[in-house]
């Protein structure tokens, strides 16, 4: 019994993976977002030279962290903040606005279970705002 | 002496017409011409090759694993380990290149299999080949690390034929993305 127990234990320790913001990005994002954040047109949007940008506008940084692919990721909350500051920075660094704090594992926790009913929507008006000339 | 030679002779006349027997100096020609054909003209096949950024990974070395485990071919091979589809490897490409005439998906679900070969964890890509009907040689499914389909990006049971000119999918590769290091 004791063996059984330090044995599960030992399994899920090594199931408790902890990869590194690139590479759970690579298993949990690269495969429709791409190596590069290119995308694919008319499929997935770019993150390269793009996903900052929703930072800069209000509900944008809840945004990010209420889209599906995010919300939904299979990865708890801590590293899922740490995917999400790594691309950030990893894919559109020019567009993060100045006094950003990046996103912390609580934060991540709370907005994610928050989901968005239409997702469509939210973007296109938080794309029409990004756009908007000021 | 003349012993000697006349048993050598009989030999090489045998075999000589052993050989006119059953060919002609036609289908030797033919063959030939086929071959110098073929080789000058198979650069220019329309092979997608794997994604560039899998050919700048270190992939592991599989030469010295036998048996099916090492067999690209077969649905046993490593980088198989949650793969669905049919292989590649036995439909006019190989494990990383789809074979002529069909488009590697871009868009792809990704897992990892831990190689024989050194027993680390990599991160394999499995890309739909598509712009052809399915090639139904050498099926395989397998569910290592898979998700249910509401994980739609973690589930091998969709088509992954997206950013493609075509949504026919053909069969599947299986490309290594790098090793999956711990943080």
């Amino acid at each position: 019994m004791k063996l059984a127990l330090a044995l599960g234990l030992a399994l899920a320790a090594v199931d408790a993976r902890a990869y590194t913001p690139a590479v759970e990005y690579a298993l949990n994002c690269q495969g429709c977002h791409r190596a590069d954040g290119a995308g694919t047109p008319e499929s997935v949007p770019p993150l390269k030279g793009s996903v900052a940008r929703f930072l800069g506008v209000p509900g944008g940084r809840e945004y990010l962290a209420q889209v599906p692919g995010v919300a939904q990721a299979p990865l708890d909350d801590q590293a899922l903040a740490a995917v999400m500051n790594w691309l950030l920075d990893h894919f559109d660094k020019e567009h993060i606005p100045a006094g950003f704090a990046p996103y912390t594992a609580e934060e991540m926790g709370r907005l994610r279970r928050t989901p968005l009913v239409d997702v469509e929507s939210v973007r296109t008006r938080l794309l029409a705002e990004i756009e908007r000339p000021r | 002496m003349t012993t000697t030679r006349g048993w050598l002779d009989r030999m090489i006349e045998r075999g000589t017409r052993a050989v006119a027997r059953r060919t002609s100096r036609r289908s030797f020609l033919t063959r030939i011409g086929t071959g110098l054909v073929g080789v000058a003209a198979l650069p220019l096949l329309p092979v997608a090759r794997a994604a560039d950024e899998a050919a700048r990974v270190p992939v592991p070395d599989d030469t010295k694993v036998t048996g099916d485990v090492g067999d690209p071919a077969s649905c046993h091979y490593w980088r198989h380990c949650a793969i669905d589809g049919f292989l590649c490897a036995c439909c006019g490409g190989s494990q990383t290149a789809c074979p002529p005439g069909t488009e590697m998906s871009p868009v792809t679900w990704i897992g990892t299999c831990r190689s024989p070969g050194d027993g680390k964890d990599y991160i394999i890509s499995y890309n739909d080949c598509c712009g052809a009907s399915l090639c139904m040689r050498c099926r395989c499914t397998r569910t290592e690390g898979e998700r249910p389909v509401y994980y739609t990006s973690k589930n091998n049971d969709l088509l992954w034929c997206f950013g493609t000119k075509s949504r026919a999918v053909h069969c599947s590769v299986a490309i290594v993305l790098g090793q999956a290091t711990q943080a």
